[in-house]
């Protein structure tokens, strides 16, 4: 399968590295890796995640962890290139 | 500006979110709130279990629309939410959760009555709250009723510390609502409804599939003109009966794996699914993979990541379905002027297929009482301004096929977690927030059982809903699996509840009515009889021959192409030209 790197911004709220991991957890989706560090905004974290799935499963991902209040805003980066921006209520479907 | 206690900011923020009542316990963490709640003029109904205020808040939300409020303490009080929760988030009820927390210094010690209520709930709530700083209290309580009431709704817990509604604070309401990662979508995409309207004027065999998410929206009136200005046939599902009126001649039912012959196949023979906050459940696709094959998909739902999550979506309109549909007719209506589909043969066949298999049903020789006969009755004599709630089960499926809905929110039900034991406590709550309306309680003798003490607090509080227990003395659709596919080897599915309890007596005990019936003829006057008495609850003991099955029938797993509609019995399909 192949891997896909997320840049995913998140409010810095206690808890939020559990409903990511759940998220990916319930839904049975793999994490390769996972770091999480600050911004350069105190109320802003950093998660990068690697995933391993193919196709329609890395809409579905984005998509559903879109839907965590928490989540600010997913990018994939793409290797060698310019990032590839979701924001966070993706019209990218239309 | 003076201070008050974090309890008395929470009940102003319940009062400022526009709070007229709430189901609740109190119990030592939420303590401190209760003695504000005794002085607000929200009204607070005492319940027997958490479980009966939660769906309690449920069945109020479905009826009214608004948020559906219930309050528990730490612990077991929060534990006893976690159904329904779970229930009003597979069923996207919007839905405000409070409960109490050990105070903050105790969090994490395991102390009495501790349980992480946040942690537990984190997996299903659309959000929740751990708050143990007063401060904080406003804010939550406005983004936790921003958040379940916008965009697709949900149930969202606020789980306070102990200390944090003890300790002083300044309240102040917030005026406005803004989450940096929460702004759904309401308005389509404008290229997106100018595809969905040229696709349907492409499809030679359309069909709405019309799922909960239409009565939600409130988008029941722009459904039926839609519906009218195509003239395709409609599938209402399990959530969405009532969204489209059961009389309307373009209607073919309830799809699903106990749907119509008409509806299923409509699905599946159609070359364009116009999706209407519908989700493709497995309860309606059956195996995905032979599901509708030949159709194109146009998709409208508010939730993004409903896109291509079951199947993928030609065209995605994401948005709200009532505004979908307010700039979709217009669209539509130009693009018809200049290509209108005929839909004549189409229509013919799943007109042809409607009444080769209408929804039935055999009596029993033996002359006692078929289930379906009662529901039947109940719909007919109550008539389509009553509400219904179900449990799960058998029962849940007869109230389903056979009471006409013609009216959005007159159907509650526990459709995707199938929660059974929903009915009773529910029905309290729609009558709560429909105090004029007749509300019917359709529930099953194993259902009854794990939630009628909700009864009690019905009798003590002057909400006289009405209770028809269709006893067929079983756990009825497992005993039907059990049946179909475990060679009739009824395990723990017999309940004996024609010997014990005695409903009629444990309804009295209760302070409600009790009645009995087994006789098909004394069924009218029994109804009847219900329906006279409006100043208590009234409970119906309905004792049902136990062998009724519910048919048509798309055995779990396999394909909808498989519908049965009695016990190895496929539709002639070599009678019908499809």
């Amino acid at each position: 399968m192949a891997q896909h790197t997320l840049e995913v911004l998140v409010e810095n709220s206690p808890g939020v590295l559990a409903r990511v991991a759940g998220l990916f957890s319930r839904r049975a989706y793999n994490i390769e890796r996972l770091t999480v560090g600050p911004t350069a905004n105190p109320e802003v974290s950093q998660m990068d995640i690697v995933v391993s799935v193919e196709g329609h499963a890395l809409e579905q991902v984005i998509a559903q962890l879109d839907k965590l209040i928490n989540v600010i805003s997913i990018k994939e980066i793409k290797p060698a290139e310019a990032p590839e921006v979701h924001d966070t209520q993706p019209d990218y479907q239309n | 500006m003076s201070q008050v206690t974090g309890a008395q900011s929470l009940v102003n923020s319940l009062e400022a979110a526009g709070v007229d009542v709430m189901f609740g316990i109190p119990g030592g963490a939420i303590l401190p709130a209760y003695d504000p709640i005794f002085d607000s003029k929200i009204r607070h109904i005492l319940v027997r279990h958490e479980q009966g205020a939660g769906h309690a808040a449920t069945g109020y939300a479905q009826v009214t629309g608004r948020v559906g409020v219930c309050i528990a303490t730490s612990g077991p009080g929060a534990t006893n939410l976690v159904t329904p929760l779970a229930d009003a988030a597979m069923d996207s009820v919007p839905m405000v959760a409070i409960t109490g927390q050990v105070p903050s210094l105790a969090i994490g010690t395991d102390a009495f009555q501790e349980a992480d209520i946040r942690g537990i709930t984190m997996p299903f709530a659309k959000h929740n709250y751990l708050v143990t700083d007063p401060a904080d209290i406003p804010r939550a309580i406005a983004e936790a009723f921003h958040i379940a009431s916008t965009g697709r709704p949900g149930p969202v817990l606020v789980d306070i510390a102990k200390d944090a509604l003890q300790k002083m604070t300044d309240f102040k309401y917030p005026t406005s609502v803004n989450l940096k990662g929460y702004q759904p979508k309401v308005e389509p995409n404008a290229q997106a409804i100018a595809d969905a309207a040229a696709l349907i004027t492409q499809s030679s065999k359309p069909v709405f599939y019309v799922g909960g998410g239409v009565i939600k929206a409130n988008a029941h009136r722009e459904l039926l003109e839609i519906a009218n200005l195509l003239g395709a046939p409609v599938v209402t599902t399990l959530m969405a009966r009532g969204a489209f009126p059961d009389s309307h001649p373009l209607h073919l039912g309830m799809p699903g794996m106990h749907g119509t012959v008409a509806a299923v196949t409509a699905l599946q023979k159609s070359d364009l699914l116009i999706t209407l906050g519908a989700r493709f459940d497995d309860r309606v696709t059956g195996k995905l993979s032979t599901f509708a094959v030949n159709a194109k998909v146009i998709h409208c739902d508010i939730d993004p990541a409903e896109m291509n999550k079951n199947r993928f979506a030609d065209v995605a309109v994401i948005g709200d379905v009532k505004h979908t549909l307010q700039a979709l007719i217009p669209a539509l209506k130009a693009a018809l002027a200049k290509n209108k589909p005929d839909l004549t043969e189409w229509l013919r066949q799943m007109n042809s297929l409607k009444s080769a298999y209408p929804l039935g049903y055999d009596k029993p020789s033996d002359g006692s009482l078929s289930p379906q006969y009662v529901i039947e009755r109940l719909g007919k004599i109550s008539g389509p301004d009553t509400i219904f709630t179900s449990g799960v089960g058998q029962h849940q499926m007869w109230a389903a096929q056979f009471i006409s809905y013609e009216n959005p929110r007159t159907w509650l039900n526990s459709g995707g977690l199938g929660t059974m034991g929903y009915a009773v406590p529910a029905a309290m709550g729609a009558k709560v927030g429909a105090p004029d309306t007749t509300v019917w309680a359709i529930d099953g003798d194993g259902c009854f059982q794990m939630t009628n003490q909700e009864l009690v607090t019905c009798a003590l509080n002057n909400i006289p809903v009405k209770i028809a227990i269709i006893n067929n003395e079983s756990l009825g659709m497992v005993r039907q699996w059990q049946t179909l596919f475990y060679e009739g080897r009824y395990s723990n599915t017999s309940l004996e509840s024609k010997r014990v309890p005695n409903f009629p007596m444990l309804a009295e005990a209760m302070g409600c009515v009790g009645l009995s019936c087994e006789r098909p003829e004394d069924v009218d006057a029994t109804i009847e009889k219900a329906m006279s008495i409006n100043d208590q609850p009234v409970v119906v003991d309905f004792r049902v021959h136990r062998d009724a099955m519910v048919w048509p029938m798309v055995a779990a797993g396999t394909s909808n192409d498989d519908i049965m509609i009695a016990r190895e019995t496929a539709p002639d399909w070599d009678s019908q030209e499809l």
